[in-house]
């Protein structure tokens, strides 16, 4: 805990009961993965799990989440109790919603929340969202125009009456979408999932002798807030500005430009977002509660990692983001795709961060944008099949420290495996590797991309909805560093493709990957050339790159630096400079 | 079956090894402890079994089992000591091992790190082959190359390499061609096959946990095999058995294959201990609490049950976050560790908080107090300061304690800074590091949903039964037990491990796809298996069984473990619904069960080493000694005595010796040798 508490018995009893909370949000993600039946849930844990109050403020949150969903789950109880008020709710109900504008800004989010009762009363709410494999609409519609495209929308509902399953809503999820079996596995995983979490809930208030979790929702909120704007108030106060033009461009041909000014002022952060571009007929807008979670968490997760997470570590930082923007747009704008551009808001941030305490924050990633992929077709069984393949690029760099190789941030979705996928899918992966100089070469180096080859060896064809970025802006570099790799997908070695695309793979065709690499932190001469030589030896760099990149001459012979030609090239470099 | 019951219990610590040797007919147990030997921890062990020869000759001939517990292998991938290994992967896979699974153990930590491979990239080396998810194989294992590989790495001084192959749980042939490789062409290289190692899916955790057993094979294989020898030349010709991670003991031969489960083969024997102290005082629900001189370690006994996961962590960048290390994915006992032991340093902070832990000063140059040139205040030094440990009486008399360098200490690191005197400073160094360690074992049993209310707190290792008083009063519980050796009763643990085995077999199949003949004929095997292997480790004793269905519904990934005592589909249906209904609160009539993987444990019912003993009562007199109470803040006059002369009920304060270890009982408590010869102190309800 970072804030001053003065009694100590209180922050002792405090801590155990916030330990309990976390304790009890883990148990509900642990069922969720136990019980789902689609890999997205169970192996790349695309979810995130909530507590409530019986006023639907978040309490806390399960570890292991991804942060888009986490950071759209304060606000998603308060939607759903103005559709169902505390009133309308009984014993035995469970809610379901996957409105983009009330979730997490695409369809496969679907939002379930259980209604908590304790001796008859209701104490609060246990909630899971889970990305599903499918919600219907065009297969990965990466074309989308509008939101109608992309799949069914269920809006706040009672899924669960009083026990009784609300057979006319089931009926309707199913009929829509690919592989029923799948969705409705992970919405009773779902369901399971906030049961066990519920049972959590009444055992703690019992134990602890609570009165509800109210107060205790008070109590936790109001310390990470305090916690957060202390933080904050370590970084100087004033105002800059950045903006980030990205690759994908509005309907009018221009880049998507991303425009922010930056206040700091007496542990607050405003964040206004005016100029920035508006909405367009792509699947790329991040409604606000996308945009809210990425402009919360670097601020968190730059200044304050170890905060309880909570309704209150929202306070602190403002929002201003005008209404018809792609990082705040109206219905009925498409957004399956909502990853290609809200990471990006984590980008521009740290760009202004920058400004002002470079020291705290990551070169430009090549972890920007998610790279997901969707397939679907038949297997060898006469079985539909419909499942996702994950694997990202390298982190940007550090001020002291190389980028994080082929990770993901700032959502947090495991890549995939190749042995499951393989148990779901007749494709094949043939290639998993990293990708020798696509690491932004620097003082510090940014994160490796990898490359990733999978082949069609169904009998049929296989359709693709292939999804990535930095085609043609790599991740710059920070203080004079180097840009890392640009970002490729090309099937059958074809020109890449310039945008995120559908294709139909036919029996033997073979896609190729390959994530982008992290920008690097500062001049890469500053590099040791003995860490230069490590990654010669290790195959991160080779010996061209060192020579071009790093001015590091390596012996051919042994691997070692040759001090000689280093000198006289990085020397040269200097004199000419 | 021989007359004698005899046994040994051995464990080998990174600062002590310690020997119990138990007398099945008498129930009397004869410790030992002398200083583990780094580097040949097997001369230590010889070192010990001449000296418990000399003290009871013919010993090791009459001795019917031996059962070990090492740190080596731990201890090797800590210290990044292990081979030089190198990895064999599918063509197209060398980076496995370092993309691990991409996803961030701590969302909101932007610098987070996580541990370099074991294996370099320059380690990590292709063939061309490739398996298909159903065994099939797609591309043959090229094997002129797989052979030109293997000898490149030889020459490059590789001593072991781990072969990973994609699918080759499925099918293991192209890795087992790849060991035959290095047999036939006589290359020195240890080879662990991840089939053999972890024979199931999921390429990163298979390939990480084969890594690391890879890594260690060479050293431990080596270790045992000197093991034996020196054994046999001891005068032993039983068995040699290894304590595993997640419980039950395995012969050395099975255990040489795979080290890797060896890895918590130390702590484990403490948990199964408490817990048949726990169970044998009437106690089902208990914390295990070992204090040893770096860190201190917990384990929850819920309902009689040692908690094992099979997502068991090393190397951790961050010790006490999840997903921060390297996973070894065999069973394990899940305890937590915390950085508070006699050797835990005690420094001031920035903020002028007195902060212990988890640095250690380790047993080299150990505290203040060895005089070994160690010059920091440690939990030791505030110890001896406070009267709690005997200067002239510490570890039998082999460290004698200087107080006047464990003062000097603690009043530079603490007492001046803060404005205490020495004795002051020590108090506050034992209260800070007591509520350490009291607030970790809530968490962690606030995580485990434990119930705290009836349990015991079971005290052991050096310095357990020292601070047990304390941390029991912190978490409220009323019963402290200390048994009888308690700085050795890890090593009792492993005799009261019941030699135990368990043999899987994957085979998904759908319930309604099989049949009552199918699913006996598989268990059969896999009983006759489990129960060869346990009885050549009690040859003759009854055994007893536990087999176990892992279903799940089609489509699902995790399967729930579900007992079968009749092998009828239509039963073993009823049962996974009835287990995943309590689990989950629902079972759903329109999805169909599947068996994923069946189980069979076979357990000997052989009488365990009971950790129960006789209460020999010695005479000796009661002395006194000035030591602090933390209730009234002052020293007061502790009576002194040995553990083998408590006698009916010893009022608090007190301080009862053992060897290797001291005994508190605080003010208010009352302290009793019960008839198993265990101490059992009862504390008082208000504090």
């Amino acid at each position: 805990m970072t804030e001053h508490i003065k009694d100590p018995a209180d922050a002792l009893r405090f801590q155990v009961l916030w330990s309990r909370l976390i304790s009890v949000a883990d148990e509900i993600a642990t069922t969720l993965v136990k019980t789902a039946f689609s890999l997205i849930v169970r192996d790349n844990h695309d979810y995130a799990c909530g507590l409530y109050d019986s006023r639907g403020e978040m309490l806390a949150q399960s570890t292991q989440c991804t942060p888009g969903q986490a950071g759209s789950t304060p606000t998603v109880m308060h939607d759903m109790l103005r559709i169902y008020p505390p009133e309308t709710l009984e014993d035995g109900d469970v809610l379901i919603c996957n409105d983009p504008w009330i979730g997490a800004g695409h369809s496969p989010d679907v939002f379930v929340a259980t209604p908590v009762f304790h001796h008859g009363r209701l104490i609060g709410f246990t909630c899971t969202c889970a990305h599903h494999v499918d919600m219907g609409g065009r297969l990965g519609g990466t074309d989308a125009r509008e939101v109608y495209e992309e799949g069914i929308i269920v809006p706040v509902s009672k899924l669960i009456r009083r026990g009784e399953p609300n057979d006319e809503l089931f009926r309707l999820i199913t009929r829509n979408v690919r592989t029923p079996d799948k969705v409705l596995g992970d919405l009773r995983a779902q369901i399971a999932a906030n049961h066990v979490g519920a049972d959590g809930l009444r055992r703690m208030v019992d134990e602890f002798d609570l009165d509800g979790l109210d107060a205790l929702a008070d109590s936790v909120c109001d310390r990470s807030e305090a916690a957060l704007r202390k933080a904050i108030a370590t970084l100087p106060d004033g105002r800059v500005q950045h903006e980030v033009a990205h690759e994908i461009t509005d309907d009018d041909g221009e880049p998507i430009t991303l425009c922010l000014a930056l206040t700091i002022e007496g542990g607050a952060a405003r964040l206004d977002f005016a100029g920035t571009s508006p909405q367009v007929a792509k699947p790329v807008n991040a409604v606000l509660n996308i945009t809210r979670a990425y402009c919360v968490f670097p601020f968190i997760a730059s200044l304050s990692p170890d905060l309880p997470m909570n309704a209150g570590a929202f306070r602190p930082v403002v929002l201003d983001v005008p209404e018809g923007t792609v990082l705040n747009p109206t219905y009925p704008a498409a957004g399956m795709y909502r990853s290609l551009l809200s990471y990006f808001t984590v980008e521009v941030i740290m760009g202004a961060l920058h400004k002002i305490a470079p020291d705290r924050v990551m070169a430009p990633s090549g972890t920007y944008p998610l790279w997901i992929q969707k397939f679907a077709g038949r297997g060898a069984d006469g079985r539909e099949f419909v499942t996702h393949f994950n694997a990202q690029g390298g982190q940007g760099a550090f001020a002291d420290r190389d980028g994080v190789t082929a990770v993901v941030f700032p959502g947090n979705i495991a890549s995939t495996s190749v042995e499951l996928f393989e148990h779901e899918t007749p494709l094949l992966v043939r290639r998993r590797a990293l990708l020798t100089d696509s690491g932004g070469p620097g003082r510090f180096r940014g994160g490796l991309g990898q490359e990733t080859v999978l082949e069609n060896c169904a009998a049929g064809s296989v359709r693709a909805a292939l999804s990535g970025g930095r085609f043609h802006v790599p991740a710059p570099g920070l203080d004079g560093a180097g840009p890392g790799s640009e970002g490729a997908i090309s099937v059958n070695g074809a020109p890449p493709f310039t945008r995120p695309d559908r294709v139909d793979l036919a029996p033997g065709d073979r896609v190729s990957l390959r994530q982008p690499g992290g920008g690097g932190f500062g001049p890469p001469v500053a590099r040791d050339p003995e860490r230069v030589a490590v990654d010669v030896r290790e195959g991160y760099v080779s010996a061209v790159g060192a020579r071009q990149d790093y001015s590091v001459v390596i012996n051919p012979a042994d691997g070692t630096v040759d001090q000689a030609a280093t000198a006289r090239l990085r020397g040269a470099l200097t004199s000419s400079g | 079956m021989t007359g004698s019951r005899l046994r040994l219990g051995c464990d080998v610590g990174g600062t002590f090894t310690d020997f119990l040797v138990h007398d099945a007919e008498t129930g009397t147990t004869t410790a030992l402890k002398i200083p583990t030997t780094p580097a040949t921890p097997e001369s230590g062990v010889m070192q010990g079994m001449a000296q418990l020869e000399w003290d009871r000759p013919g010993l090791a001939a009459e001795l019917t089992a031996l059962i070990h517990g090492t740190t080596l292998v731990i201890n090797a991938i800590l210290e990044r000591k292990g081979a030089e290994t190198a990895l064999i992967a599918t063509r197209g896979f060398p980076d496995l091992l370092e993309t691990r699974r991409e996803i961030r153990y701590d969302i909101y930590d932007i610098r987070q790190r996580f541990p370099e491979p074991l294996v370099p990239r320059h380690r990590r080396r292709e063939v061309t082959e490739r398996m298909r998810a159903d065994g099939s194989v797609d591309t043959p294992l090229d094997q002129a190359e797989a052979l030109a590989t293997l000898r490149a790495l030889v020459e490059e001084g590789v001593t072991s390499v781990a072969v990973c192959l994609l699918h080759a749980y499925a099918n293991p042939t192209h890795e087992q061609d790849i060991a035959r490789i290095v047999r036939e062409a006589g290359l020195p290289l240890d080879v662990s096959l991840s089939s053999d190692v972890l024979p199931e899916i999921q390429e990163f955790e298979r390939t990480a946990t084969t890594t690391i057993n890879a890594y260690v094979r060479p050293k431990v294989d080596g270790y045992l095999q000197r093991m034996e020898q020196g054994l046999r030349g001891a005068g032993y010709g039983g068995p040699l058995f290894l304590m595993q991670s997640g419980g039950g003991v395995i012969a050395a031969t099975t255990a040489r294959v795979a080290p890797v489960r060896l890895a918590e083969s130390g702590p484990v024997g403490g948990a199964l201990a408490a817990r048949a102290l726990a169970d044998a005082a009437g106690h089902r629900d208990a914390i295990a609490f070992d204090m040893g001189g770096t860190t201190a370690k917990t384990c929850l006994i819920s309902a009689g049950e040692i908690p094992v996961t099979r997502s068991y962590e090393v190397d951790r960048v961050h010790r006490f976050k999840r997903g921060s290390g390297t996973p070894i994915a065999v069973p394990t006992v899940d305890l937590i560790e915390i950085g508070a032991g006699g050797g835990s340093l005690a420094t001031v902070d920035g903020l002028g908080l007195i902060r212990v832990g988890p640095e250690s000063a380790a047993a080299d140059p150990g505290p203040a107090c060895y005089g070994r040139g160690g010059h920091s205040a440690t939990v030791t030094d505030a110890n001896v300061v406070l009267g709690f440990l005997d200067p002239s009486d510490f570890l039998e008399g082999a460290i004698t304690l200087d107080v006047v360098e464990a003062e000097a200490a603690l009043a530079r690191d603490i007492g001046d800074p803060l404005g205490f005197t020495p004795l002051e400073a020590a108090a506050a160094v034992i209260s800070v590091v007591d509520e350490n360690m009291a607030q970790a074992a809530r968490m962690y049993v606030a995580e485990h949903g434990g119930n705290l209310e009836r349990a015991a707190l079971v005290a052991f290792g050096g310095g357990g039964p020292l601070h047990a008083d304390s941390i029991a009063r912190k978490l409220g519980l009323r019963t402290v037990l200390v048994p009888d050796s308690a700085g050795v009763f890890s090593a009792l643990g492993m005799l009261a491990a019941p030699p135990a085995f368990e043999v899987a077999r994957s085979r998904p199949v759908r319930l309604a796809y099989t049949d009552r003949e199918e699913l006996a004929a598989a268990f059969a095997s896999l009983s006759a298996e489990a129960r060869a292997v346990v009885a050549e480790a009690a040859p003759g004793a009854p055994i007893r069984e536990r087999r176990i269905a892992e279903m799940r519904y089609v489509g699902q990934g995790h399967q729930l473990r579900v007992a079968v005592d009749n092998p009828v589909p239509a039963k073993i249906a009823a049962s996974f619904a009835e287990t995943y209904r309590a689990a989950y609160g629902y079972a759903y009539d329109d999805l169909e069960p599947e068996i994923v993987t069946l189980r069979v444990l076979a357990e000997s019912e052989v009488p365990l080493a009971s950790v129960a003993g006789t209460r020999q009562v010695t005479s000796a007199t009661v002395e006194e000694r000035l030591a602090w109470d933390p209730t009234t803040h002052a020293m007061v006059a502790h009576q002194i005595l040995p553990f083998d002369a408590v006698d009916g009920v010893i009022q608090g304060p007190a301080l009862i010796g053992q060897p290797g270890a001291t005994i508190r009982v605080g003010a208010a408590a009352r302290a009793e040798r019960v008839a198993g010869g265990w101490l059992r102190i009862d504390l008082p309800e208000a504090l």
